[in-house]
């Protein structure tokens, strides 16, 4: 029998020892617990199609510095928080103290407010299906930490700016909690941008605890080099009435894996996930979701589009599991995708579990590529083929684009959709 | 204006058109008629350059330029339009995005300088007054959940915002009611000029009514059987394609 690959002891190394004494225990603790972890192989259920693209090297291991430029940062129209390979960087970040919000880093804790943390982190997420957030937990360097008290609104979208600066090889391991009090509401933009061309390793954890009638919405917008291969895991608990929202953009990569987990633990609670994929050339990416209605009366709907061009891989896996007592669940969850060459692939598995009877549940997932008659119809009216083909690929996300509430999201995201178009479409 | 000679198609392999000789000059409203399965559709489809037919003889010249040779967006440049029997739905483009897209590449190819926004959103709502089209559906995605009414009006708009040299309707008053009708007549008949043709492609005589033709062809079996003026569509009314010896199940209206 082949042995099954390890990761390699390389990444359990100490890392930097600035965080508070808590959060150095945890780490050392998550790190032990990782010795021997079997890396993902093709037999490995949950990275079955993505396996072959993770390559990680010793090199790898180090824990890149936190310095390099915050690059060319955009104008950011709200608050803005910026990592620099998971270490927050004070002077280029900008938010106010404001009543009933705390923004705190994990190095800026004191002893005492440390302590509640490591019950916290990772209690959102299974870690099962989420290897590599453990990997997380054992390097993390930083990490944010926002917390609403209850009844808190914060009034503007609070941009967190993750940026890869890879000069040498090296790993990031961003990490936010976020802990969203009764009624509080809250809208948290994450950027994943990269500079420097040296191979990199970025796990992410980001955390979202949701108390009764919490409504917190979340964008994703995934935008790393193709020196990166970025992991990245989202776990969000809801309580009772609690709003969650999601709108996650992503550009392929060598490798890109996202996870994003949902747990409806209170009545009445609400989660909306929308995706957008676009992949081309040799890249990748991958989407896992899992929804569970563990309690009564929620509602979720998970709406994710993939475009792959070339000869790119795009993955979606979208779970749904309803639980014994989740009666009167609603979930729907739709992906259709499109293949715009015939070299280029997309592998999408709906897997539902329902163990209530009365529940309603819907899915569809298509795969498709562009309508042959739409294009006639277009060019037909003196459109030329290549504008028609960018307008027809744009009309398959635009909906979900056009839902990003963030304006200043959605222009960054239709800029980065352009490039794709001008790079996939050749002028004829 | 458009001279074809001898025009066969066929489509996977099955040939449709089998010899289609006709002249249309400027000025002029031809209508060609016939029933179901005669070739009609097939010929408005082969002139405005669906790859779906394979042109297997024959030649067809726009101005004396071989319009064959052209790719499907540079025969709409060079002003032929073709109103669909059914106009595609294309959720997620708007019907404005569509529009000025389509105007501003006619534009580029006229060497005009492109309009922007504001300028496209007067000249469409005025146009879409002229066809009686809320400009509400400017919004919409194009033709997305349009009654068929409302996606006929659709494409005579198109028409008179694109201003073809030579319009092709084709079976454009299929699924209209007596008012939709109107409309739709009323757009055509705007489009009517010295420098323009206007062919028209029906299984009914109801359009000519409203769209006096200047001649009547008759499509069966893949070629012209019968030409004349606007008696001859009368006639086929009166007496069904069965009179010329054509089999046809559905010539009553």
């Amino acid at each position: 029998m082949k042995s099954v690959p390890m990761l390699s002891s390389a990444f359990l190394h100490p890392a930097g020892e600035s965080l508070p004494e808590p959060l150095l225990a945890l780490r050392k603790e998550r790190a032990s617990a990782l010795v021997d972890m079997p890396l993902p192989t093709r037999k490995t259920e949950n990275w079955k199609y993505s396996s072959k693209y993770l390559k990680l090297a010793d090199d790898m291991a180090i824990s890149l510095p936190a310095e390099g430029k915050t690059g060319n940062s955009l104008a950011v129209p709200g608050y803005k928080v910026v990592f620099i390979n998971g270490v927050m960087i004070p002077e280029a970040s900008e938010y106010p103290d404001l009543d009933g919000i705390e923004i705190l880093s994990f190095n800026d804790l004191a002893n005492d407010e440390a302590e509640a943390l490591p019950a916290k982190l990772g209690s959102t997420l299974n870690h099962d299906q989420v290897q590599f957030a453990r990997l997380n937990g054992a390097r993390f360097e930083d990490g944010l930490l926002i917390r609403l008290k209850p009844d808190a609104v914060l009034d503007q979208p609070l941009f967190i700016i993750h940026e890869t600066s890879a000069d040498a090889s090296g790993s990031a391991y961003p990490r936010i909690y976020v802990e969203a009090g009764a009624n509080s509401q809250l809208t948290l933009v994450e950027e994943y941008t990269s500079s420097g061309e040296a191979s990199a390793l970025v796990s992410t954890v980001t955390e979202f605890n949701l108390a009764d009638g919490a409504n917190v919405t979340s964008i994703r917008l995934n935008m790393e080099g193709e020196n990166v291969q970025h992991i990245g895991a989202t776990g969000v608990l809801q309580q009772r009435s609690s709003r969650f929202e999601s709108h996650c953009v992503g550009f392929g990569g060598p490798l890109r894996r996202h996870d994003l987990q949902v747990r409806l633990e209170g009545e009445g609670a609400e989660t909306k996930l929308n995706g957008v994929v676009v992949t081309q050339g040799k890249q990748h990416y991958d989407n896992h979701t899992s929804i569970d209605h563990v309690a009564a009366h929620c509602n979720s709907e998970e709406t994710y589009r993939n475009i792959a061009a070339d000869q790119s891989h795009a993955v979606f896996n979208g779970r749904i599991h309803i639980h014994q007592d989740a009666q009167k669940s609603n979930a729907d969850m739709n992906n259709k995708n499109l293949l715009l060459s015939n070299g280029a692939e997309i592998d999408t598995k709906p897997e539902l579990e329902i163990y209530a009877d009365d529940v309603k549940c819907a899915h569809g997932a298509t795969i498709g590529q562009l309508d042959e008659t739409s294009v006639f119809y277009l060019v037909s009216r003196g459109i030329g083929r290549r504008q028609a083909n960018v307008l027809l690929t744009m009309a398959f996300i635009n909906e979900l684009v056009q839902q990003i509430p963030v304006e200043a999201v959605r222009e960054t995201a239709q800029a980065r959709l352009s490039d794709f178009f001008e790079q996939t479409f050749q002028e004829a | 204006m458009l001279s074809i000679k001898n025009l066969h198609a066929s489509v996977e392999g099955k040939e449709i058109l089998k010899g289609i000789n006709l002249e249309i000059k400027a000025g002029e409203v031809h209508a060609i008629m016939g029933p179901n399965g005669s070739g009609k559709s097939t010929l408005s489809q082969v002139l405005a350059g669906n790859d779906a037919f394979e042109v297997t003889e024959g030649e067809v010249t726009l101005n004396g330029d071989n319009l064959l040779d052209l790719e499907t967006e540079e025969r709409a440049r060079e002003g032929i339009f073709l109103a669909f029997q059914y106009p595609v739905e294309i959720p997620g483009v708007s019907n404005l995005q569509f529009l000025r897209t389509a105007v501003n590449a006619m534009r580029k190819h006229k060497g005009q300088d492109e309009m922007n926004a504001a300028e496209f959103m007067k000249l469409a709502k005025e146009v879409s007054k002229q066809v009686d089209l809320d400009p509400a559906f400017l919004k919409r995605g194009v033709n997305e959940g349009f009654s068929g009414g409302e996606k006929k009006r659709n494409e005579i708009m198109q028409a008179l915002l694109l201003q073809p040299k030579l319009a092709i309707l084709d079976e454009t008053d299929s699924g209209l009611d007596i008012d939709a009708l109107k409309v739709v007549s009323d757009g055509v008949n705007a489009l009517r000029s010295e420098d323009r043709a206007i062919l028209m492609v029906t299984h009914y005589q109801r359009l000519l009514n409203h769209i006096v033709p200047d001649y009547v062809h008759v499509l069966a079996g893949g070629k012209i059987i019968k030409s004349g003026g606007r008696e001859l569509a009368l006639e086929l009314e009166e007496k069904g394609y069965g009179w010329l010896g054509i089999k046809d199940d559905d010539t009553s209206n």
